[in-house]
């Protein structure tokens, strides 16, 4: 016994066999993901890279409130204070903030009644299934408020209580899917999160602002007249669509005001700030696009490789359990989607399919699943012949438990360590479809801004290559650092030559 | 071997099936169809109705208004060798001429009954008068149909117009489009007299004048045609019936030149870049590995293995801007020339570098193109370097731990013989099938590459045929890409079965 054991009285100097047999003195073993995890903790490359991974997300969450061309608070002719960048936030501002704020320390320092696994699970359709009401919602509100419906229609969707509405009729359907999602046994904890996700969701609808066209420009120019005072900026006091063509192409570090074109504006505040990062071909301020894009990033990748894993895994295990002609087909359905290079296939779907960022991820998502299937494939043929597989068909489960709830967990480790280098792919393969101009449309993208460095003609902006560009490499490291360190940390042959 | 390779060959074909029809569809899916980039082409046109004929002829000529299986299908009997059928004609120059297509009956033939129609009979000319008596009728037998399928759009439009006119009734069975279908107005008997019916009735003579006049053009171009003015193409099979010949890729929408010439001259140079790049990643990456991997754990296997997952993590798009930016753009070091694979003079250097009498240096047509391609292909190699050096490593590792080795050195052999001789040489297996996993990944990566550095290759002009919407070129490509892809596959399964006789597939 080493000096610092612990002080309990339980345990003896000396340990008998009886006491071993009671368990007396025994070290609870750590779960295969604790250790693996503590494992790539280790790695002083991986834990740069979670750091990067968690500033961006952190900015995602946050760039409204650390970007914006509204001021946090300013005070009107007539002496009445109003919070225009608050009123100016959307639905899904609003949620993501409610659930950084309450959900990842929840997950972290939760109730102990519910594993951490198991809590993460709940956030995670927390997460999916507010994502899913404020989408849908969104595209419900626009086919309401089409040319085509009836005039009824319309101005109830436009009315005071319309979006309100329709975010509740969308959330229903939503949150029953959510509910019916198995991420812990009590039927209870899941309804509760169903419905406050719901609640909070239809609210964040029927209350944010956003979507209205805004002049940002009046802003400054009532400062400078003296109409609007006591205005609080944000610190980066820009958004990424706010542009203005007498500012194009400024250098990184420039005072306002020492921009030749904008020289009327010194000695007002707004001639005073700086624009940090330069702006782009368009003129609009490098540093709040790129904040902005950091949502897009974390999101696309996220995204797509969650919709690739759950195709691939789906595939993949009924390859490998059924195998045969099953596999035979199936396997035929994989080398199609490999027959031709996956950037080769993304670039034609992404070129005739409609601009949005939706459509990316789903395109993302759907051509490159054949991974994740060939290695649950691989996984289930090893699994299948198994004593517990075996126990568990001749009880009479369900294929589908049989699948999913036993074989599943112990055959989804490699797809699992190979998501991290799918999310690098799927960054990359968004700044290259953002560099050829087949990227979403209205969204900042630092392939975007990438591509705006070589776009005028015959001039290289460098600052609008080495920022974007940057940001863009310091996330597909990361990945694949994190990606790399997992690797290692499962592979048992390293491992034993390791000892 | 010869089964297996037979059983390979036969799983590619619904491989390349699933892999065209996916794309087919996609170009489907898309806003506005497969004929979306034809648009285009007639929108400086100001009269609408000049433009819905131009419209009608290119999708007549293109066969874009049949349902999209049955275009899939249709693009799937030019790209088999086996063809089924009348078999086309080819020019001395290489050129096909397929038969003067059949012309459809006009639409609602049973209610505006056309007149007799006159028997067509004329014996065509031998000899030397053949070619240009076929070409002269194949001309016009194009213009009359051309013509004809202008006057059923006329018609549809005025068909359009009546029911509209007619009541609620008639124009419910109007498409979503407000355009009509004539196959919905079957039932209904117009009266020639009825003035309602005049604009109508107008539009159907003319239809049927022009339907009379294609269809004898098109007799007249059949009968020269069956003459056979030129050769035969292709290796008849079932006389008849069945035949073999080379496929036939089509003809492109936006360039209108055959998209086999569009790609003959394309190819090259995407594979003068990938060939270039290919010796170079393999010999950077594998000395890196098998030195990484004698000194596992040393300072040279960690700072390649970081150097290498940097280098992998830099998106080609980056690595390409800036080296256009910072090596290139005459602002900074312009050291290399931004675009272009040749000067513009390099047409008439000479092959090798020579000094002429007066000392200048000339750098000739292989200096030339070296420099243009050497940044296209530094961008290109970086990426393969880290996956090509661990597989190397990885696989020395494992042998490091065989027995045989342990023999070796315990028998006395030199490190260095058991390094390059035992180890080196039985790693190098792997590495074979590598190519595999790479070639895609450029071939891919040089669509970004060749357009950063404007090169004129595959990449190219597959994105430029994506902005046209170009189906002709598109769909060649996948069928190229995929094609060259799997049979590399295939290759790699074969060298490696010829490398190493432990695997066999008998």
């Amino acid at each position: 016994m080493s000096e610092r054991a612990p002080a309990s009285p339980a345990v003896p100097a000396a340990i008998s066999g009886i006491d071993v047999m009671r368990g007396v003195g025994a070290v609870r073993a750590k779960g295969f993901w604790a250790d693996a995890w503590e494992r790539v903790l280790r790695r002083p490359g991986a834990v740069a890279g979670l750091c990067w991974i968690s500033l961006v997300a952190f900015m995602a969450v946050f760039a409204p409130f650390i970007a914006n061309a509204h001021p946090y608070t300013l005070v009107d002719a007539q002496g009445v204070r109003s919070w225009p960048l608050l009123a100016n936030l959307s639905p899904s501002d609003w949620l993501l903030v409610a659930g950084a704020v309450a959900g990842v320390p929840w997950v972290f320092l939760g109730p102990s009644a519910l594993r951490r696994s198991q809590r993460l699970g709940i956030l995670v359709t927390a997460a999916i299934q507010a994502g899913l009401i404020v989408l849908l919602s969104s595209w419900a509100e626009g086919w309401l408020t089409g040319a085509a419906r009836a005039d009824a229609v319309k101005a109830f969707a436009r009315g005071e209580w319309g979006p309100a509405a329709i975010a509740a009729g969308v959330a229903l359907p939503v949150s029953v899917l959510a509910f019916l999602v198995p991420t812990v046994d009590g039927r209870a904890v899941r309804g509760a999160a169903a419905a406050l996700v719901a609640a909070a969701a239809v609210l964040a609808c029927a209350f944010a602002g956003g979507a209205t066209l805004v002049n940002f420009e009046q802003y400054v120019e009532d400062e400078r007249s003296g109409a609007i005072r006591d205005v609080t900026w944000a610190p980066v006091p820009w958004s990424p669509q706010y542009s203005r063509s007498d500012m194009v192409a400024v250098p990184p570090g420039t005072r306002v005001a020492d921009w030749p074109k904008l020289s009327s504006y010194q000695g007002s505040a707004f001639g005073e700030r700086r624009l940090l990062l330069g702006t782009d071909a368009l003129g609009g301020d490098v540093l709040s696009q790129l904040l902005w894009a950091c949502r897009l990033s974390i999101s696309i990748g996220i995204v797509s490789t969650g919709i690739s894993v759950v195709i691939g895994v789906t595939i993949g295990a009924c390859m490998g359990y059924f195998g045969g002609k099953v596999d035979l087909l199936l396997f035929r359905v994989v080398e199609v989607f490999m027959a031709v290079p996956l950037l080769f296939l993304l670039i034609v779907a992404a070129g005739v399919l409609p601009r949005d960022t939706y459509v990316m991820m789903a395109i993302i998502g759907c051509f490159s699943w054949t991974g994740a299937a060939r290695f649950t494939r691989a996984e289930f043929l090893k699994l299948r012949n198994q004593d517990f597989v075996q126990a568990a068909r001749a009880n009479g489960l369900p294929v589908s438990k049989i699948l999913f709830r036993h074989m599943l967990p112990n055959g989804v480790t490699p797809v699992l360590v190979d998501a991290s280098f799918a999310i690098a792919a799927a960054i990359t393969v968004e700044a290259t479809l953002s560099y050829l101009g087949l990227g979403p449309d209205g969204q900042a993208s630092w392939g975007k801004l990438l591509s705006s460095a070589t776009a005028a003609t015959g001039t290289f902006v460098w600052w609008l290559a080495v920022f974007p560009g940057a940001a863009i490499f310091l996330s597909v490291l990361s990945y694949n650092l994190l990606g790399e360190a997992m690797r290692d940390a499962i592979d048992p042959k390293l491992r034993k030559a390791a000892h | 071997m010869l089964s297996y390779l037979l059983r390979r060959l036969a799983f590619m074909v619904p491989t390349i099936l699933g892999i065209t029809l996916m794309v087919f569809m996609l170009l489907a899916l898309a806003p506005g169809g497969i004929g979306a980039g034809l648009a285009v082409s007639g929108g400086q046109m100001s009269d609408t109705s000049k433009v819905a004929q131009m419209q009608a002829y290119m999708e007549d000529r293109y066969g874009l208004n049949d349902p999209v299986i049955v275009q899939y299908v249709r693009w799937l009997g030019r790209i088999s060798p086996v063809k089924f059928g009348m078999r086309d004609l080819r020019t001395p120059s290489g050129e096909r001429v397929a038969p003067p297509r059949e012309v459809d009956d006009p639409p609602l033939a049973g209610s505006f009954p056309p007149p007799a129609a006159p028997q067509v009979s004329f014996l065509p000319a031998a000899g030397e008068d053949a070619v240009p008596q076929f070409r002269s009728l194949q001309r016009e037998a194009e213009g009359t149909r051309r013509e004809y399928v202008g006057s059923v759009r006329l018609f549809r439009d005025a068909l359009a117009d009546w029911a509209r006119a007619a009541g609620p009734e008639m124009a419910a069975r109007l498409d979503a489009k407000g355009g009509a279908r004539p196959a919905s107005f079957e039932d209904v008997r117009f009266v020639p007299g009825d003035p309602a019916c005049a604009g109508l009735a107008k539009a159907a003579a003319d239809m049927h004048a022009k339907w009379l006049a294609a269809r004898d053009a098109q007799a007249r171009a059949m009968i020269a045609f069956r003459a056979e003015p030129y050769p035969k193409s292709g290796i008849p099979l079932v006389p008849g019936l069945v035949s073999l010949d080379t496929p036939d890729l089509g003809v492109s929408f936006s360039r209108n030149r055959p998209v086999a010439d569009l790609i003959l001259t394309a190819l090259p140079v995407t594979l003068l870049i990938n060939l270039i790049a290919f010796p170079i990643s393999y010999l950077v990456a594998v000395p890196t590995g098998v030195l990484a991997s004698v000194r596992r754990g040393g300072w040279f296997d960690v700072a390649s293995g970081f150097l290498f997952l940097g280098l992998y993590s830099v998106p080609t798009v980056l690595a390409g801007v800036f080296a256009v930016g910072f090596l290139a753009n005459q602002q900074y070091l312009g050291w290399f020339p931004v675009s272009g694979l040749h000067d513009s003079a390099a047409d008439a250097m000479t092959f090798l570098p020579y000094t002429d009498a007066a000392g200048t240096w000339h750098r000739g047509y292989l200096l030339d193109t070296a420099w243009h391609v050497a940044l296209p292909v530094l961008c290109l190699v970086y990426a393969s370097f880290a996956v090509l050096s661990k597989q190397t490593r990885a696989s020395m590792l494992d042998n490091f731990n065989a027995d045989y080795v342990r023999t070796a050195k315990a028998k006395g052999v030199p490190r260095n013989d058991v390094v390059l001789r035992h180890v080196f040489r039985n790693s190098l297996l792997p590495l074979i099938t590598m190519f595999v996993g790479i070639f895609p990944a450029m071939l891919a990566g040089s669509v970004v590459i060749e357009r950063i550095f404007t090169v004129p290759g595959m990449g190219s002009l597959i994105l430029e045929a994506i902005d046209l919407r170009d189906r002709e070129i598109i769909l060649a490509n996948t069928f190229m890409v995929a094609c060259v892809n799997l049979l590399a596959l295939l290759l790699a399964d074969i060298l490696y079965a010829a490398a190493d006789p432990r695997v066999s597939y008998e």
